[in-house]
């Protein structure tokens, strides 16, 4: 929808533009002036737009000033000139939004060692890196645990809770996740993020190739999943589908800590802000809960979360006894 | 006189909304951050506004009447979306209305601007440039481009305006201008945004 109106501004532009270009001709007739006036008439849209093409095309002839004296016509005059213009690509906003992406401390807080494996945890809103022995490493998301066992012939890291990012490294042996049963294998190097539901998981693959396979006590096929596939799978089943980079984006949101709505429900976005904070946002009108939302938060600030909520619909917010934030119908 | 009327109405727009479109722009991108509109859709949506405005005479300052139309449309937008962004909801809270009038610098210098015009024609595809070097340097009639290139009346208007479309929007965002707006959206300059109220 939105694009539309965009290649409608284009299009009238355009238009603008060819009647600017025809009424600056000799060769314009008295019929096209009139069919001009029609069309200018049509819209305040079509008068503005025409303005500013003609502006443009009025400060253009300032150009003639570039006409060398008493030469022969050139007409690649104004031809670039042959340099390098490659210094101009580094400087846009995405690679420098890239590089300024947080970067993590590793902590040696919150790892047990017990029966061949080793445990990373995160609390409520926290964040961890681990970079395990072969350069493989797991993004941990808040209060989420991991158990890694890496033995002779395999590579294996079983998701316990909550959610992680697994960016595999190259290796002789196999890269497994294990979550809630399923086992997921790592095809060379690559990327994918889990998340724990109540009896299965969501998978993300980002980067490489993923061999799912929801229930290895069944004979069953399994699922190969390529880069920009998301699989959901539990007891009722697995589906996959293909999702874009911007989805992507969204799912992966909180490595930069932050929260990527578009079109969730109020409920499913207060359930979303309630794994980061200790602080719990409640929804006590079911009237209130499917309201559809989108926008950009950070995980840690619900406070601004709810007010910008609060401000955008018929919805109030109180705090309880307790410190939590109950949500309820206005009026 | 009707017609003097509409002439001396667009007369003031083109003296005093159509240099704001750069600091218009920067403004309107503040309203787009969650992508759901583009900032040119805006200020071509203000422009169309303005134009309209019967009482021109009465605008004692063009840049905050601008600017209060284009957080009107910013606002129409919103409500037209199917789904609610709540952030830029939040945004209407946060983002001041300007009510002095935007740092327009109308006029560019002189020379800057001809360097910038003639940097905007040498980026045109080799063609097009031709025809549009012969039309705004040489001042030939799209007759006479045409012969002397080989091309139909037709092809040299496509290319004419293809190279008004590319120099009107060059000249809109004024590209090198002192003030820096975030041109992309990066992640950063969200969560800087977002970061607090």
């Amino acid at each position: 929808m939105e694009r539309e109106t965009g290649s409608r501004r284009e299009a009238v532009r355009q238009a603008a533009a060819l009647w600017v270009v025809r009424l600056d001709d000799a060769a314009c007739s008295a019929a096209d002036r009139a069919a001009f006036e029609a069309w200018r008439d049509e819209s305040h849209e079509h008068e503005a737009a025409f303005e500013r093409e003609a502006v443009a095309w009025a400060r253009l002839a300032r150009l003639r000033a570039m006409r060398p004296s008493a030469e022969p016509l050139d007409r690649d005059l104004l031809a670039p000139e042959r340099r390098p213009v490659l210094s101009r690509l580094g400087q846009s906003t995405w690679a420098r939004g890239m590089a300024a992406a947080a970067v993590l401390a590793l902590s040696v807080a919150g790892v047990t060692t017990f029966g061949g494996g080793t445990a990373y945890a995160t609390a409520i809103g926290e964040r961890r890196v681990v970079v395990l022995s072969d350069n493989s490493r797991i993004e941990l998301n808040t209060d989420s645990k991991v158990v890694v066992r890496y033995r002779r012939g395999v590579r294996e890291v079983r998701l316990v809770r909550g959610e992680a990012v697994f960016e595999a490294a190259s290796d002789a042996r196999p890269f497994v996740v294990r979550a809630n049963d399923a086992v997921m294998q790592a095809d060379g190097v690559s990327e994918l993020a889990v998340r724990l539901g109540s009896d299965g998981a969501a998978v993300t693959v980002k980067r490489g190739v993923v061999a799912l396979d929801p229930e290895p006590t069944e004979p069953k096929d399994e699922l190969r999943l390529k880069a920009g596939v998301a699989a959901v799978y539990n007891a009722t089943g697995s589906r996959a589908r293909t999702i874009s980079d911007g989805e992507i984006d969204r799912v992966l949101a909180w490595r930069q800590g932050a929260i990527a709505l578009n079109g969730q429900s109020l409920d499913q976005a207060v359930a979303e802000f309630n794994r980061y904070n200790r602080q719990q946002v409640r929804i006590v009108d079911p009237a209130i809960a499917g309201l559809r939302l989108a926008g950009y938060f950070q995980t840690t600030e619900p406070r601004s979360f709810v007010d910008a909520v609060t401000s955008a619909f018929p919805v109030k917010a109180s705090e309880d006894a307790d410190g939590d934030i109950r949500l309820s119908r206005k009026g | 006189m009707m017609a003097q009327e509409d002439e001396d109405r667009r007369a003031w727009f083109r003296r005093e909304i159509l240099p704001l479109e750069p600091d218009l722009l920067a403004y309107a991108r503040r309203f787009c951050r969650d992508g759901q509109t583009d900032p040119e859709d805006l200020v071509h949506e203000a422009f169309a506004r303005a134009i309209a405005c019967r009482t021109w005479r009465e605008v004692g300052n063009p840049g905050a009447f601008a600017t209060r139309i284009l957080r009107n449309c910013a606002l129409d937008a919103l409500r037209r979306r199917k789904v609610l962004t709540i952030t830029a909801v939040a945004d209407f809270d946060r983002i001041e209305p300007l009510d002095e009038a935007p740092s327009a610098q109308a006029v560019i210098e002189s020379r800057e601007e001809l360097r910038l015009l003639a940097e905007a024609i040498a980026e045109l595809p080799t063609q097009c440039r031709r025809v549009f070097t012969l039309r705004k340097v040489y001042s030939l009639s799209p007759d006479e481009i045409a012969v002397r290139l080989g091309l139909s009346v037709s092809t040299v208007e496509k290319h004419l305006v293809k190279g008004l479309r590319y120099c009107s929007d060059k000249l809109g965002r004024r590209i090198g201008r002192k003030s820096k707006v975030d041109e992309g959206r990066s992640w950063s300059a969200r969560r800087d945004h977002d970061a607090k109220r």
